[in-house]
C-alpha cells in the first residue's frame, strides 16, 4: 500500500558514503547525495507544518547561532534536511504564512494587510475566499486526499478570519498572540482523537514575537545580570520601539539595550523550542511520531536593531526573510544540509510531492514554487528568490534575492534602489546600486519581470502610502482627511 | 503556457532570452536540473557595438528624397536609408522639441517621463534615459548639440555653462554645444564638434548623440553660400521686406523667421491685428525653398559624419539611428512652425543602419512611435529594456517573429500648448531680444501676457491637447476648447475669435494634408478612436508620477 522508502535497505551503504565523503571532503550535502535514488513519496502519511513566528534563521544554532538555545530544532536539522538558505516571500506574518497554503505569492493571494479597505468607518477585513476566490488551499488539498485537517495557532496574523481556516476541520485561534503553551497542548488534545485517521496539523505560536511574553513572565536566563537599561523586555516597550522606527526610519541604542534585547529574544526562541519538544514528546507517546512528516520553518524573522529599528514587516533584510526551513522525514538518516537558496513557496508542493496525494488540475496550475523534494536527493535546486511587503500600506517593498548572493530591493513609492553583496556584506549596510549599476539594473529588470510574469505589472500599479493598521493602537488619533 | 511563450517570444536577444528562460524555469517549475541553462552562446552585442544618435529638429521625411521628394536636398541620408531599415510612418509622440524627445530618450510617454513642458524641474524628469543605461554597460557617452532646447532652459539660466546633472545633459561624459559668434549669429549651426569627438574616440565603446537645430527657423540662417539660395525662386525678394515691420534682430533679414511667421495665419500676415497681406505661392515656394536649403546643408553634414565613420572602420561595429525630432509646417494649412499635431508636424523620418547590414532596404509601412527607438537599440544590443518603458523594439517584427502591428495606433500629446511656453518665458524674451511689436499691438499684448499668465497659473500642469493615430485616421482631442480659444496666439495676433473643434478627426488617406474635419460624418470612428485615446489617456494620468519627497509617510505615533 505505501510506497515506503525503505530506509533501512539503504542504511549500510548511506553509512559507508557518508563516511568515506566526511573523510575526504566533510562536504554538507553528503547524505543528501547519498539519497540519490530514493523515491521520496510518503501516500498517507502524517505532516506536521510548524510555524515558529518571527524566528530569524541568524538564531538558530544549526543555522550557525553561536548559542545553542534551539536543541529541538537543532536536533531534527540533524536527523533531517536543514536548508539552510530559506527566504520567505514576505517579512510578515498575514501575507508570509498565506503563501504556505496557497503556493502562490502574496501578490496573487492577496492577503497583503490585515485590511482590504480601511477607511474608518468603512473597514473591510482581508478574506482569502474575496480575494483570490479561485485559489484552493493547502488544507483543501490534503483534506479532499482523506486527510483530517488541524490548525492550531496564536491568532493575530493567522487569525482564521482572514481565510487561514479554510480547508481545516479545526482551526484554533482563540489566543491573541498566543504561544505554544496554549496551541500544542489543543494541538495534541486534537491528535489524540485522530491519530488512527492520516492527519494534517498546523502548529503555530507566537513565542518569540515582540507581543508575546511568557505568562509567567521573563527569566532573563540570557540577559547580562550587569544591566542596568531602562528595558524590563515588555510588549509595551516593543511596540513603542516599533513605531518609533517607523516614524524616524531609525532608532539610537546603545550596545548594552541591544544586547539586552537579543538575550529577550533568545530567550524566547529558547522556550518555544522546550514547548516544541513537549509537543513532539507527546506524538512520540501516541506512537505517531515515525508516521509522521515534520516540516519547521518560520513565516518570517524579526528585527533586532540590525538596521536599527525593532519588529518586521517594514523591511526586506535577511533579519525578515532568511528563515529556517527543516524537514524531518520518518525513519533515519534521511539527513542532508542543503546551503542552496530555496523559498517558502516551495513548501506547499513539497509537501504534496512528499506526501504523494492527488492534486486537482487546478491545484498544480496554481503552484508557482517546486517540490524540494529532488533537492533531498542531491540536486541542485539553487534559484533566485522573490519577496515582497506592502506593509501597513507604510511601504511598498519588492526584492530578488539571487542564486550567486545578491539581493536587489526596490521600493514602490520611492523608486528607491538598494543592491547588497550578500557575500561581503551579509548584513546589507552597503548599498552598491550606484557602484554596481549594470547588475542593479539587470536585477530591476527581472524583479519587475518576475512580477509581470505572475500577473501583475509593478508600473501599472500606483503605491500611495497610507494606513491599514495592524495593531489596534496604531490606528488612534486616525481621522480620514 | 501560451501566456508564457508569448512573453519569451518577445524577448529577442540572446542574454535576455536566456535571462527570461531561467526565469520562466524558476517561475514555472520546470527540473530543478533545467535551471543551470547554458550561458548565451555569443557574446553580447553591447560589448562591441557602438551607437550614433542622430537627431534632426523639423525634418520633415516628405523633403528627403529617400521619401520621395522631388528635388535632390538629401543625397547622403538618401543613401544611409538604402543601407537601413526605414520607416515610412514614424511618428513623434509631441510637437515640440524637448517634449518630443525625451520620450525618445525615456521610450515615455511625455506626461509619463515628466518632460511636460519648456520649465519642468529637472528632479521630475525621469532619469532612466538611453545614455544612462549605455553608461551601466560601460559606454562613453557624448552629445554634441545646436538645439538649444537642449541645453537653453535646463541647464543654466544663461545657457552660458552647461550644467552635466541636468535634464538632458546628465549621465553624457561629455556635452558639446554650439555657441553664437564667428560661425555666423545663430547657435542653430551644424555640430561639427561631433567630427573632432568621433576621431579622438574612435577606440572607446561610445554612445553619440548628434542633435541638430539647423533646419529650425529661422530657416537656413546659418547655411552658408551659394547652398543657402540654391532653391530660391529666381528673382525673388522676401515679402515682409515690403511691409512696415517693427525693427528686430531677424526680421529683416531674408531667413524666413518667427519673427515672421508667428504673424501668419491662414496665409494672412497680420500687422497691428490686421491682415495686412496674403502670401502667394511664391512666397510659400521661397520659404519652402530655403528649409530645403538647410535640410540639404544638414545632409552634407551627415555625409561628412557617415564618411568619417566609415573611414575609421567603424561602419560595421555602429548602429546609426537618424530621426527626426519632429517635423514642421511650410504653409500647408497657412500656418508655419510646429504649433500642432499635424501630420506635417509629427511624422518623423526614421531608419536605422544595422552594423551588419540586418533589414538593409527594408521600408516598413507600418506605425511606429518615437518611444520605440529606445527599446529597439536596446534589444539588438542585448541588453534588457527598462520596465518603464512604454515603447516596444521593432526588432520581433522586423525579424518576423512577431507579425502583430507593434502599432496600430500612435498616441500625440501636443504638450504644452504654445502659448504656455509665450507666456511662461517666450514673450519677455522676444521683448528683451528688440523692438518686435508695433504700438498698436504692444498696449494689448500687457494685457495679453498677464491673461494668459493668470490662467495658467491656475492649473496644475501644462496644458495640452491629445490626439490618435492610425496609418489611415487622425482624431484630435482639445481637452479644454474653451481655455485654448480663450488664450489663442492666433485669435491675439489676428484680433479675432476663432473657435476650434474640441474633436477632429481626418482621413489620413483622402485628406494626408488634414485640410477637412470629418469627425461629424463619420461618427463610428469617432467613437472607436475616441474611447481608445481617452483610455490612453485616463492610463497616462495614472502612470504620472505623484510621488512627492515631502508626502510624508502616515503613521500614526505610538501614543
Amino acid at each position: 500500500m505505501h510506497t515506503l522508502p525503505c530506509p533501512r535497505r539503504f542504511l549500510g551503504l548511506i553509512q559507508a558514503l557518508t563516511l568515506g565523503a566526511t573523510l575526504c571532503l566533510a562536504g554538507p550535502t553528503l547524505a543528501a547525495t547519498a539519497n540519490a535514488n530514493l523515491p521520496l513519496k510518503y501516500k498517507d502519511y502524517n505532516i506536521v507544518l510548524v510555524s515558529f513566528d518571527a524566528m530569524q534563521a541568524a538564531h538558530v544554532h544549526s543555522l550557525g547561532y553561536p548559542k545553542e538555545i534551539t536543541p529541538t530544532i537543532d536536533a531534527m536539522a540533524k536527523d533531517g534536511f536543514n536548508f539552510t538558505q530559506a527566504i520567505s516571500v514576505s517579512s510578515w506574518t498575514v501575507p508570509a504564512s498565506m503563501t504556505w497554503f496557497t503556493g502562490v505569492y502574496p501578490s496573487e493571494h492577496r492577503l497583503l494587510n490585515k485590511f482590504a479597505i480601511y477607511e474608518p468607518p468603512v473597514e473591510k477585513i482581508a478574506n482569502l475566499k474575496e480575494l483570490a476566490p479561485s485559489i484552493i488551499t493547502l488544507a483543501e488539498v490534503l483534506k479532499g486526499n482523506g486527510y483530517a485537517t488541524g490548525g492550531f495557532t496564536g491568532d493575530a496574523g493567522v487569525n482564521g478570519v482572514f481565510g487561514y481556516k479554510q480547508g481545516f476541520d479545526v482551526y484554533f485561534d482563540e489566543a491573541k498572540f498566543g504561544d505554544m503553551e496554549d496551541s500544542a497542548p489543543r494541538a495534541l488534545t486534537w491528535l489524540e482523537e485522530n491519530k488512527d485517521k492520516k492527519f494534517f496539523l498546523f502548529l503555530h505560536g507566537y513565542d518569540s514575537h515582540g507581543q508575546c511574553l511568557p505568562k509567567e513572565g521573563l527569566d532573563r536566563r540570557f540577559v547580562d545580570p550587569g544591566y542596568k537599561g531602562k528595558y524590563t523586555g515588555s510588549k509595551e516597550e516593543q511596540e513603542a520601539l516599533r513605531e518609533e522606527g517607523l516614524e524616524k526610519g531609525a532608532i539610537q541604542l546603545d550596545e548594552a539595550d541591544v544586547a539586552f534585547w537579543r538575550a529577550v529574544y533568545d530567550e524566547k526562541i529558547n522556550r518555544v523550542d522546550g514547548r516544541f519538544k513537549k509537543f513532539v514528546d507527546g506524538l512520540e507517546k501516541l506512537g505517531i511520531k515515525d508516521k509522521t512528516l515534520f516540516v519547521l520553518t518560520a513565516d518570517h524573522g524579526t528585527e533586532v536593531y540590525e538596521h536599527q529599528r525593532f519588529d518586521h514587516g517594514f523591511s526586506l533584510y535577511d533579519e525578515l526573510i532568511h528563515v529556517p526551513l527543516v524537514i524531518k522525514l520518518p525513519g533515519q538518516n534521511l539527513s542532508g544540509t542543503i546551503p542552496e537558496q530555496v523559498s517558502s513557496i516551495d513548501v506547499m508542493p513539497t509537501i504534496l510531492d512528499l506526501l504523494d496525494v492527488t492534486m486537482p488540475a487546478e491545484a498544480k496550475q496554481q503552484m508557482r514554487g517546486t517540490s524540494l523534494a529532488p533537492a533531498m536527493r542531491g540536486e541542485t535546486v539553487n534559484r533566485d528568490v522573490f519577496s515582497e511587503t506592502d506593509y501597513r500600506l507604510y511601504t511598498f517593498k519588492r526584492s530578488i534575492r539571487t542564486k550567486d548572493g545578491w539581493k536587489f530591493v526596490y521600493t514602490m513609492e520611492t523608486k528607491a534602489k538598494e543592491l547588497y553583496n550578500l557575500k561581503d556584506d551579509p548584513h546589507e549596510t552597503k548599498n552598491l546600486a550606484a557602484t554596481e549599476s549594470r547588475l542593479a539594473y539587470e536585477l530591476e529588470q527581472k524583479l519587475f519581470a518576475h512580477f509581470k510574469s505572475i500577473g501583475h505589472d509593478l508600473t501599472k500599479e500606483t503605491w500611495k502610502t497610507g494606513l491599514s493598521p495592524v495593531y489596534p493602537s496604531q490606528a488612534k488619533g486616525w481621522k480620514k482627511k | 503556457m501560451s501566456q508564457r511563450r508569448a512573453a519569451a517570444k518577445a524577448f529577442f536577444s540572446p542574454v535576455w532570452r536566456w535571462l527570461a528562460a531561467c526565469l520562466a524555469i524558476t517561475l514555472w517549475g520546470g527540473g530543478p536540473i533545467l535551471a543551470q541553462a547554458a550561458p548565451p552562446p555569443t557574446v553580447p552585442r553591447h560589448e562591441s557595438t557602438n551607437v550614433i544618435l542622430i537627431s534632426l529638429q523639423c525634418l520633415r521625411p516628405d523633403h528627403l528624397g529617400a521619401y520621395g521628394y522631388k528635388r535632390d536636398t538629401s543625397p547622403n541620408i538618401d543613401a544611409l536609408g538604402k543601407q537601413s531599415v526605414l520607416f515610412e510612418n514614424a511618428i513623434s509622440q509631441a510637437n515640440l522639441t524637448p517634449v518630443a524627445q525625451m520620450s525618445v530618450l525615456t521610450s515615455q510617454y511625455p506626461r509619463v517621463n515628466g518632460m511636460v513642458s519648456f520649465e519642468v524641474d529637472p528632479a521630475q524628469v525621469s532619469q532612466n534615459t538611453l545614455p544612462t543605461i549605455l553608461k551601466h554597460y560601460g559606454y562613453t557617452t557624448a552629445a554634441t548639440i545646436s538645439s538649444p532646447e537642449f541645453f537653453m532652459r535646463y541647464d543654466t539660466g544663461s545657457g552660458a555653462v552647461v550644467n552635466p546633472g541636468d535634464v538632458f545633459s546628465r549621465s553624457f561624459d561629455y556635452y558639446g554645444r554650439t555657441r553664437r559668434g564667428l560661425g555666423g549669429r545663430s547657435i542653430r549651426k551644424v555640430p561639427a564638434e561631433a567630427l573632432q569627438w568621433l576621431t579622438s574616440n574612435k577606440d572607446k565603446k561610445f554612445f553619440l548623440w548628434i542633435a541638430s537645430g539647423l533646419i529650425h527657423m529661422p530657416y537656413a540662417a546659418a547655411v552658408p553660400a551659394p547652398t543657402q539660395a540654391m532653391y530660391d525662386p529666381a528673382g525673388y525678394t522676401p515679402f515682409w521686406k515690403a511691409l512696415p515691420l517693427p525693427k528686430s534682430e531677424s526680421a529683416d533679414s531674408n531667413d524666413p523667421s518667427y519673427e515672421v511667421f508667428s504673424r501668419v495665419f491662414r496665409n494672412d500676415f497680420y500687422l497691428g491685428f490686421k491682415p495686412v497681406y496674403h502670401l502667394s505661392n511664391e512666397d510659400i515656394d521661397y520659404v519652402n525653398a530655403r528649409y530645403d536649403a538647410g535640410v540639404r546643408y544638414t545632409d552634407l553634414f551627415v555625409g561628412e559624419v557617415l564618411k568619417l565613420v566609415e573611414s575609421l572602420n567603424l561602419t560595421k561595429k555602429t548602429l546609426v539611428v537618424l530621426q527626426s525630432i519632429h517635423g514642421e509646417d511650410l504653409g500647408e494649412q497657412g500656418n508655419f512652425f510646429h504649433y500642432d499635431v499635424t501630420d506635417t508636424v509629427i511624422k518623423n523620418a526614421l531608419m536605422m543602419r544595422f552594423p551588419e547590414g540586418e533589414f538593409a532596404g527594408r521600408r516598413m509601412r507600418e506605425q511606429v512611435q518615437g518611444i520605440d527607438i529606445l527599446p529597439t537599440v536596446l534589444n539588438y544590443l542585448d541588453i534588457p529594456a527598462p520596465h518603464e518603458a512604454q515603447g516596444q523594439s521593432l526588432l520581433p517584427f522586423l525579424n518576423g517573429e512577431q507579425t502583430a502591428l507593434p502599432n496600430e495606433y500612435a498616441y500625440i500629446d501636443r504638450l504644452p500648448w504654445w502659448e504656455y511656453t509665450l507666456s511662461k518665458w517666450y514673450l519677455e524674451f522676444k521683448n528683451a531680444q528688440g523692438d518686435y511689436f508695433v504700438p498698436a499691438e504692444k498696449e494689448k499684448l500687457v494685457e495679453y501676457q498677464k491673461m494668459i499668465k493668470e490662467r495658467f497659473d491656475k492649473l496644475e500642469a501644462p496644458p495640452g491637447d491629445i490626439a490618435i493615430r492610425s496609418n489611415e485616421w487622425k482624431l484630435v482631442f482639445r481637452k479644454d476648447k474653451a481655455l485654448l480659444d480663450e488664450v489663442s496666439w492666433w485669435n491675439f495676433i489676428s484680433g479675432s475669435k476663432q473657435a476650434t473643434d474640441e474633436i477632429e478627426l481626418y482621413d489620413l488617406l483622402k485628406d494626408p494634408l488634414e485640410k477637412t474635419n470629418v469627425a461629424s460624418s463619420h461618427p463610428e470612428v469617432v467613437a472607436k478612436m475616441r474611447e481608445k485615446l481617452s483610455a490612453w489617456d485616463k492610463s497616462i494620468d495614472q502612470q504620472k508620477a505623484t510621488y512627492k519627497k515631502e508626502d510624508k509617510h502616515l503613521i500614526i505615533p505610538y501614543p
